[in-house]
């Protein structure tokens, strides 16, 4: 019997996962926190971007309200987790003062929250209403980082507390760590706790994709009236892929806060939700793996071009005029979208399938009888009854 | 209210804006039985299966399965009552493979959930193999065993047609919805689809309700037969009271016909569309 | 009194210009089904043709020339999207996100930090009715708008290709068997669209703002909620939608003092709160089509 799991995930790609997450293992020991960060930025984002392709491509529902979960996740773990305090600027904020690791968990429960409230909305719609609908939270939530003061610390925003646990700061230098004469600051450290995240949750999502659930998202998606016609309740897996989608965000708002250790309104608007829009793109709508890679494109991409725009000839540097790194990426990334989907909506994934252009064999079928040629009685009359 | 297992209409309207797609519409079947139903494009056909099946709610009437208030229900809710249906035009999702089509319809009878099937729990698992074991024999039953793990989309219509039954099946349904199932076949294809309806209906104790343009086909297959034209019902009865059916011939003949006239579209099976 | 009145001209003449957006919106919809996220940066196309023209060749030209530019950059977007492999709705509207981030990062970049004056006739100057001060760009504004769509409306309601247009936003199967070229409304709809944007990010020049920024792509946002309270394929809907909005918009912010509470610039907030409203309590707006099934 072919494993639950094929399509999705085939014993080769099984294998080259774990070796890939193996593999995943070393780079803290070999390179510099440059690209210790590019590789915790890209991670996180890859987080975000798998709840956003269930949602978007899985489930067939878009939204552009991405940024908006991520926020809450951020924030949320801020205000949890942080202490009462000035943050400059004269502002004051509030925190609940909670342990860390109990703070991520509010926070990841937050977003979860706000997206079950939202949710009956994105049951009630279409998939591409969904997209303009969902500029509302995107805008109502901005106006509320930059003006509930208390909680988010407005304009300037609010530092983001350590992920500390039993002592031990994970996002952060202390106490000093060397493993094999590698000295294990807060980049080597949130290395893993970000590598360690998003293998939990790809191997969440390619389990439900490849199971019950995915099967009849899929069917939300392709034709919602024969998904009702085949027993399954259509608004309220709209409203259980929406609320999942936001869980992602919220763990992906938390890890990125970890990340910059502080977070700003001027971050969480439009463009971020169109930043993950674009990873689910380019990656591959539908798909856990493209997700990942959509998100490594988009989120090195500006940060490699910044870094080396003074080589690359047509880039302006800053202060000039001209395309700079940061107009550039947008650019290409843009325009990548709209080729892609023009001509392959499945993505670089599917790209990279085509070009191989190598048949997957069959997967092995089990042992089974002659095959009965269609309507002979023998057949019914072994198997028959009813339920 | 009607038999355990039996079919009712009652004065069922469905109205579109100005249109009536169905106009004070009752009929029954009974369980067990294979019911046609037939008459022209745009007669309500489908409407009636529509209504059957929850998608539509009706502007006035109900419509019944044994005691169940189908008019009261959400498709999905009459869909774990035991109803199966194929869609004329094909509802399935042409990028997933036919088993995994077929799995959709065991939607209703297995549980895991996203929890359950997000962390690969052993229920979640053994749900899925079982499943899919029971799911293959469908296939196979219906001619598609060596092609269960093609994307639907790419093969030919007769056995995307064929995949739509399959699912149906699949459903483990008491009351088996057809609609147009033989359209775009020839004659052999269609005999062998026949031939598996019937075999179904034996072998599972299943009410059918079949609506088909290849009027030979469903007079030779089903017990009763309801004769649409313009949203009403025209007649109810055999396949031969049909067929003679005053009412019946001048809609399929036109109004000089006599009584006693057997129209040819009736006989010979005409073109549907 | 008089700041009531003159907060009602505001709302009314900003509502036109969201009618302007919104009515490109639903075209733009009903024509193809497909929601064009590349408007706003379309409306900052057509302004910022405009205010580029308008020295050289003169204020209405220039208008022209802008309708023009948008228009037939909406026509290339639809040209793209025909040559799509998939005709999936929402596939091809997240393609005119594509193009709005390819677009507005453009003409941000060319504008700079800029503020662009469109060069119009009216500038900065006041019509005094009585107690009441109206700024004439808002007069151009409201008048412009209404001539505009009640031509628009004409043309829909009585000509072929209005005819053709709704038959084939009703049922795009039947209006092909019956020779309607759907790729022709298609396109059409999109120049449509277009121009009525650029003519939007003119006026959106002249007021709130002093003239054309980089943030008037986002301005245009302002519109969505006026499509959503009058149901995303209804063009009545879109214009009464858009007159209620901007009268919540400008009534919010003339308030906004006694508002502060509610956090600063709440003045644009406040139609996404109606919005909010709106699709919690009757998702299809207004005005648009309930759906018939019951999934």
């Amino acid at each position: 019997m072919s494993s639950a799991w094929s399509r999705e995930w085939p014993a080769p790609r099984r294998v080259a996962s774990a070796a890939a997450v193996l593999v995943m293992l070393a780079p803290p020991f070999y390179l510099d926190g440059y690209w210790l960060l590019i590789g915790i930025l890209a991670m996180s984002a890859a987080v975000g971007a798998i709840g956003l392709n269930l949602l978007v491509g899985s489930a067939g529902q878009l939204s552009l309200a991405h940024g908006f979960f991520i926020a809450v996740g951020a924030y949320t773990y801020c205000f949890a987790a942080g202490e009462s305090e000035g943050v400059g600027g004269g502002v004051d904020v509030v925190g609940l003062n909670l342990p860390p690791l109990v703070a991520a968990v509010v926070a990841i429960g937050a977003a979860g929250l706000a997206g079950l409230l939202f949710s009956p909305v994105a049951s009630r719609i279409r998939g591409i209403y969904l997209g303009l609908a969902s500029l509302a939270l995107v805008v109502l939530g901005q106006h509320v980082l930059f003006n509930a003061a208390t909680v988010t610390g407005g304009f300037n925003g609010r530092p983001v507390p350590d992920l500390t646990v039993s002592g031990f700061e994970l996002s952060g230098d202390d106490p000093a760590l060397n493993l094999l004469q590698v000295p294990f600051g807060e980049r080597e450290r949130m290395w893993y706790v970000a590598l360690a995240c998003l293998c939990g949750a790809s191997l969440f999502a390619v389990r439900l994709l490849a199971g019950r659930p995915g099967r009849a998202l899929a069917l939300v998606r392709d034709n919602e009236i024969a998904a009702a016609a085949m027993g399954i309740p259509v608004a309220r897996h709209k409203r259980a892929v929406f609320v999942l989608s936001s869980l992602y965000a919220g763990l992906a708002g938390v890890l990125l806060a970890l990340a910059f250790h502080r977070v700003v309104p001027e971050y969480f608007g439009l463009a971020l939700s169109v930043d993950y829009l674009a990873m689910v793109v380019i990656g591959g709508l539908g798909s856990v793996f493209g997700s990942v890679v959509g998100a490594a494109v988009v989120t090195a991409l500006p940060l490699l071009l910044s870094r080396y725009s003074s080589q690359l000839p047509l880039l302006a540097q800053p202060g000039e005029s001209g395309v700079d790194a940061g107009v550039a990426a947008r650019f290409l990334y843009g325009a990548v979208v709209v080729a892609l989907l023009l001509s392959e909506p499945g993505g670089l994934v599917a790209v990279v399938t085509r070009l191989r252009r190598r048949p997957t064999p069959p997967p092995p079928r089990p042992p089974q009888q002659p095959t009965p040629r269609p309507g002979s009685a023998k057949d019914l009359a072994t198997k028959g009854e009813a339920t | 209210m009607t038999a355990a297992g039996a079919i009712a209409l009652h004065d069922v309207t469905l109205r579109f804006g100005g249109v009536s797609a169905l106009d004070g519409v009752s009929f029954e079947v009974e369980p067990g039985t294979i019911h046609g139903l037939v008459g022209p494009n745009g007669a309500g056909k489908s409407s009636c299966l529509n209504v059957i099946s929850g998608v539509y709610r009706p502007t006035s009437g109900t419509a019944w399965y044994g005691e169940h208030e189908l008019t009261r229900l959400p498709p999905h809710r009459i869909a774990a009552l035991g109803v199966g249906r194929t869609f004329q035009n094909l509802a399935q999702s042409g990028r997933q493979t036919v088993l995994e089509n077929l799995m959709m319809a065991r939607h209703h009878l297995t549980r895991s959930g996203f929890v359950t099937s997000g962390l690969g729990l052993p229920r979640a698992r053994r749900e899925e193999r079982e499943h899919r074991a029971r799911v293959c024999e469908i296939a196979e039953f219906l001619g598609l065993g060596d092609r269960v793990d093609t994307p639907t989309g790419v093969l030919p219509y007769g056995d995307r047609k064929r995949v739509e039954i399959a699912r149906a099946v699949a459903l483990e349904p008491s009351l088996l919805l057809l609609d147009e199932p033989v359209a775009g076949m020839d004659a052999e294809e269609s005999a062998v689809i026949a031939r598996t309806v019937r075999r179904l209906r034996d072998g599972l104790g299943l009410t059918v309700i079949l609506i088909e343009h290849d009027v030979p086909l469903v007079m030779q297959l089903a017990e009763r037969v309801t004769v649409l034209d313009f949203g009403k019902v025209l007649a109810d009865g055999t396949p031969e009271q049909v067929r003679t059916h005053p009412d019946v011939v001048r809609a399929y003949l036109g109004a000089e016909a006599e009584p006693g006239d057997e129209p040819g579209g009736l006989r010979d099976g005409g073109t549907s569309r | 009194m008089t700041r009531l009145v003159e907060l009602l001209v505001a709302g009314v003449s900003l509502g036109a210009i969201y009618a302007l957006i919104a009515v490109g919106f639903v075209v733009v919809y009903k024509g193809t089904r497909v929601i064009n996220f590349a408007q706003g940066s379309m409306l900052l196309l057509g302004g910022y043709v405009v205010a580029t023209l308008s020295p050289d060749i003169g204020f209405w030209p220039a208008v022209v020339a802008g309708a023009a530019a948008s228009g037939l950059a909406a026509v290339v977007v639809r040209v793209l999207m025909s040559w799509s492999s998939t005709d999936d709705h929402m596939v091809l509207t997240i393609v005119t996100i594509g193009v709005d981030v390819v677009l507005a990062t453009e003409l941000i970049r060319r504008i700079g930090p800029r503020l662009l004056t469109m060069g119009d006739p009216w500038g900065d100057d006041v019509l005094n009715l009585g107690p009441v001060t109206v700024p004439q760009a808002r007069i151009a504004a409201t008048v412009t708008a209404a001539l505009l769509l009640a031509a628009f409306f004409a043309v829909f309601a009585f000509t072929d290709w209005g005819v053709t247009m709704r038959a084939a936003a009703d049922d795009p199967e039947t209006a092909s068997l019956m020779g309607i070229r759907l790729g022709r409304v298609a396109t059409s709809s999109w120049l449509l669209g277009g121009a009525l944007a650029a003519v939007a990010g003119v006026y959106l020049a002249a007021f709130p703002s002093a003239g054309l920024d980089s943030h008037a792509g986002v301005v245009a946002l302002g519109a969505v909620p006026a499509v959503i309270l009058g149901g995303l394929d209804s063009l009545h809907g879109a214009v009464i939608g858009a007159v209620v909005i901007g009268l919540v918009e400008a009534l919010a912010n003339g308030y906004g003092a006694e508002l502060s509470f509610l956090g600063r610039g709440f003045g644009s907030v406040a139609p996404f709160l109606v919005m909010a409203a709106v699709l919690l309590w009757r998702p299809s707006g207004l005005f648009g089509t309930r759906e018939l099934t019951r999934v």
